[in-house]
C-alpha cells in the first residue's frame, strides 16, 4: 500500500496539543517546512520535542502554536543568534520551557522506542534542571545506586524531512541521521517528507534504505522541506532569507512571511 | 614580530591544551572548539579522537560555515559515530574532554546556560545547555570557553546552575583558569595581560597567584590556524 500523500490530509489528521518530535538538527534537514505549515493552518497547544532546534520553535512560538519545548537547545548558531519568538513565548510565560540535555530528550524518546515507561541515565549532577523541571531519581535495585529516571516521551507525531523516499516509507538520508532513528521508533505516527519520491526499484539488493519504511505512517513529498536551512545533496542555508526572517519582529510580521512563503 | 588576535590566543590555547587528550567533542556552535581540536591533531595530538555532533570522525578541514553540526563536519568521515554513541561513551566513563560555553561561568566551575532571573517567566531565556548538564559530570575533563572575557559572564555565583562537575579549565581571550581544590584560578595569562587587567574584566575575585604568561604563538601555529580557518569564523565569537 502506497503512503504517499498530501501535506493537507495529514495536518486534518494532527491534533491541537500533539506532541511532535521533529528530526535533523539546528538548521540541518530540520523539517522547516512541515512547521510553516502547522503555523499557517493555527494548530495549538502543540508540545515540540527535539535535542537540539531552531526555526520550528521560533515559527510555531510566533504564531501562538506552542505550549511547551521540550529540548537541549533552542538557537540558531553564532551567525543567528537566539530564537526571538521562542525566547519571547518563554519570557512571556505563553510557553513553557522544558529544558532538557540532549541526552535526556534521546533517552526520553529511546524509553518510549523500547517500551518502557522510563530509563534510567547518569547526569544532571548538581543541576538546578532536576528540580525546575521535576526530574525524579530510581534506585538501581541490584546496588541501590541513585540514578536519574527519565520519563518516556511518546511523541504523538514524528516528523522528518530526508532527500529521498519511495512510496512504502523507505529513505534515503545524504549527511548525518543525527536521532532521526530513535524519532522513527518512538512516536506513535511518522510523517516523511522528502524533496524527491523515488520508484519501487530504487532500494533492494544494490542498497538498503537508511532509514525503514516499517515505522512510517505518511510520505509527503515537500520540496525544500527543510529551507532556509540546509538538506545536503540539495541545498545549503539560505543566509538570505535567514538574515530576513531574524529582522521579523511581530507576528503580523511574521504572518505575512508565512503567506508569501511558498518558496 | 608576529601579528594575533585574541580568537588566535584563545584557538592556540584550547588546542595545547589537548596535547594529553584521549578523545574529545564538541557541540553546537562550537567554532572556536572545533578550530582548536583541528590545530591540535595537526601539530600537538596526532591520535586525539575527535568527535562531533554529526557523527562524523576525525574529520580535518578547511573550516566553510560559522555551524558546527552541518555536513561539512560529516561527509568526510570513514565512519559515523553519532550524538547518541557520544552520550553513551561518556555515560560509561571513556570520554576524555568535552567542549562547553555559557552565559555565565562562575568561580566554583558552575555554568548556566538556561535563564536569568526566575526558571518560569525569565527574564532572559537562554538557548539551554544542550548536553552539559550530563557531559559536564559525565565526562573526565570539561574545557569551557568564554569567547569573550568580560564581568557579566564570569559571575561569582550563577543565576541559575544547568551544570556543575568535572570542570578542568576556563579558557578566555586573556586567560586560562584551572580549577584548583573547587574554585577558578589563574592558570596562564595570555601574553601581555597582568592580573589588574584580568580582575578589571572578570566578576569574582582573582588572586595573582603569579601564574606565568602563555607562551607567544608560534609562527607554525599561526599559518597553520590560517590554513584551517582562511576566512576567519573563529573572529565571529570574539568580536
Amino acid at each position: 500500500m502506497s503512503k504517499i500523500t498530501q501535506l493537507h490530509t495529514v495536518l486534518e489528521q494532527i491534533q491541537d496539543g500533539s506532541m511532535i518530535a521533529l528530526g535533523g538538527n539546528v538548521m540541518y534537514r530540520s523539517p522547516v517546512g512541515v512547521a510553516k505549515a502547522l503555523a499557517k493552518v493555527g494548530k495549538k497547544n502543540l508540545h515540540l520535542v527535539k535535542t537540539a532546534m531552531a526555526m520550528e520553535a521560533d515559527l510555531l512560538c510566533g504564531t501562538g502554536s506552542v505550549s511547551t519545548v521540550s529540548a537541549g537547545f533552542v538557537g540558531y548558531e553564532t551567525q543567528y543568534g537566539l530564537c526571538a519568538f521562542y525566547r519571547k513565548g518563554v519570557e512571556s510565560g505563553a510557553v513553557q520551557a522544558q529544558e532538557h540535555a540532549c541526552y535526556s530528550v534521546i533517552t526520553a524518546l529511546r524509553a518510549s522506542a523500547y517500551g518502557v515507561p522510563f530509563l534510567p541515565i547518569r547526569g544532571f549532577n548538581g543541576s538546578d534542571l532536576v528540580d525546575a523541571i521535576g526530574f525524579k531519581t530510581v534506585k538501581d535495585p541490584y546496588t541501590g545506586e541513585e540514578l536519574l529516571a527519565i520519563a518516556a516521551m511518546r511523541p504523538d507525531v514524528g516528523v522528518l524531512h530526508v532527500q529521498k523516499a519511495d512510496r512504502f516509507g523507505n529513505c534515503e538520508i545524504i549527511g548525518s541521521q543525527y536521532e532521526d532513528q530513535t524519532i522513527a521508533r518512538a512516536a506513535k505516527k511518522l510523517l516523511i517528507t522528502c524533496e524527491e519520491i523515488v520508484p519501487d526499484d530504487y532500494f533492494g539488493a544494490h542498497k538498503k534504505a537508511d532509514l525503514s519504511g516499517v515505522t512510517v505512517t505518511w510520505v509527503v513529498q515537500l520540496k525544500n522541506g527543510a529551507a532556509p536551512g540546509a538538506c545536503p545533496g540539495y541545498y545549503d542555508i539560505d543566509h538570505e532569507t535567514m538574515q530576513r526572517f531574524k529582522t521579523l519582529k511581530t507576528p503580523e510580521q511574521l504572518k505575512a512571511y508565512l503567506e508569501e512563503g511558498e518558496s | 614580530m608576529s601579528q594575533y588576535k585574541p580568537s588566535d590566543l584563545l584557538t592556540i590555547s584550547i588546542a595545547r591544551a589537548l596535547k594529553g587528550a584521549e578523545n574529545c567533542f564538541h557541540g553546537v556552535a562550537s567554532g572556536i572548539p572545533c578550530i582548536a581540536i583541528m590545530l591540535s591533531r595537526r601539530l600537538h595530538n596526532p591520535d586525539l579522537v575527535y568527535l562531533n555532533i554529526t557523527g562524523g570522525v576525525n574529520v580535518d578541514r578547511e573550516i566553510c560555515e560559522v555551524s558546527t553540526d552541518g555536513n561539512s563536519l560529516y561527509e568526510d568521515s570513514r565512519s559515523s559515530f553519532g550524538l547518541t554513541d557520544i552520550f553513551d561513551l561518556a555515560a560509561r566513563g571513556g570520554l576524555d574532554v568535552a567542549f562547553l560555553s555559557g552565559g555565565q561561568v562562575d568561580q566554583g566551575g558552575r555554568v548556566n546556560n538556561s535563564v536569568i532571573g526566575p526558571f518560569r517567566q525569565p527574564k532572559v531565556k537562554l538557548p539551554g545547555g544542550a548536553g552539559s548538564a550530563v557531559l559536564i559530570p559525565n565526562t573526565k575533563r570539561a574545557f569551557v570557553w568564554k569567547s569573550k572575557h568580560e564581568k557579566r559572564g564570569l559571575v561569582e555565583r550563577v543565576d541559575f546552575i544547568t551544570s556543575q562537575g568535572n570542570v578542568k579549565y576556563v579558557f578566555t581571550p586573556l586567560c586560562t583558569f584551572e580549577m584548583v581544590d573547587g574554585s577558578l584560578q589563574v592558570k596562564e595569562r595570555m601574553p601581555g595581560v597582568s592580573f589588574e587587567t584580568i580582575q578589571e574584566n572578570t566578576g569574582f575575585a582573582v588572586e595573582d597567584n603569579g601564574a606565568p604568561e602563555m607562551a607567544p604563538p608560534t609562527l607554525e601555529e599561526l599559518r597553520m590556524l590560517d590554513e584551517i580557518d582562511p576566512q576567519g569564523f573563529r573572529d565571529l565569537e570574539t568580536r
